[in-house]
């Protein structure tokens, strides 16, 4: 248990501005796609296993709380790859540019690219669902 | 002056390294994988007009099955091999990191089985 709290009051605690907390963002949104990306094999096996069942859990994923929780997951998708693929062009193309105010920038960097990306697509999405689930635009 | 030459032996990859290592070559293989299939399915077609018969006309096709396939491979053993780096953070003991590959290992091979399983069966109908 104490290994616990070690971690998490070091990960809570320690300085590394930028680069902290993009460790930070990255992990957490790496376990939230991983975790979804459990169910989501599970649930399109329904429609070899279970294909009575897939429209229902296709109606779960269409419903309002699932339509938010989706807006969430895209972010998620969408930060994790362009600060992964961040991480590897340091790691294996180009270790000598490392250095700590270009790690601040390129953070920064990464986390415009995401929003640039984010924002248009959860527009469409929460377009898509107003539209379906409140009759929203002529819906 | 001479010049003393010394040659470092460098040393074997270990599996740390190895899945070190995959997790950045998997990384670059699933930005376009993984992008597409999200802007596509989430945002251009939308889970409204997802069901049994939409993922039937798409597996008509092989070559999206294909692309469903690499999925399956690289983005779900990326994402348990993430969980298992993570997790490393916080035990420390030998053994229950043991017991916590091996439990992770099965959960991977299960639910890949699953879901090849699933793609390589094909949509069933409505009974």
């Amino acid at each position: 248990m104490s290994n616990l709290k070690t971690t998490l009051t070091g990960y809570a605690s320690y300085r590394g501005r930028e680069g902290h907390y993009s460790f930070l963002l990255h992990r957490i949104t790496g376990l939230g796609t991983a975790l979804f990306l459990i169910i989501h094999i599970l649930d399109t096996s329904f429609v070899y296993f279970l294909p009575d069942l897939y429209q229902h859990a296709i109606n779960l994923y269409r419903s309002t709380l699932f339509g938010i929780a989706e807006v969430g997951l895209v972010f998620c998708v969408f930060f994790h790859g362009v600060n992964g693929l961040r991480v590897a062009f340091f790691d294996l193309i180009a270790p000598r540019l490392w250095s700590v105010p270009r790690q601040r920038f390129s953070t920064k960097i990464t986390l415009l690219i995401t929003l640039l990306m984010w924002v248009p697509a959860s527009a469409i999405m929460l377009y898509n669902m107003l539209y379906h689930n409140f009759g929203w635009f002529g819906g | 002056m001479t010049t003393n030459t010394r040659t470092i032996e460098k040393p074997k990859p270990n599996f740390e390294t190895k899945s070190w290592m995959f997790m950045r070559y998997s990384a670059v293989l699933l930005i376009p994988l993984v992008f597409g299939h999200l802007i596509l399915q989430d945002v251009i077609v939308g889970v409204h007009r997802i069901d049994l018969d939409y993922v039937a006309m798409r597996w008509a096709s092989i070559g999206w099955r294909i692309y469903d396939a690499l999925l399956l491979a690289f983005a779900f053993a990326h994402g348990v091999n993430g969980i298992r780096q993570v997790l490393n953070d916080f035990i420390q003991s030998d053994q229950v990191r043991k017991i916590m590959h091996w439990g992770l290992f099965l959960l991977w091979l299960i639910v890949t089985a699953i879901g090849a399983i699933a793609l390589i069966g094909g949509v069933r109908p409505i009974s």
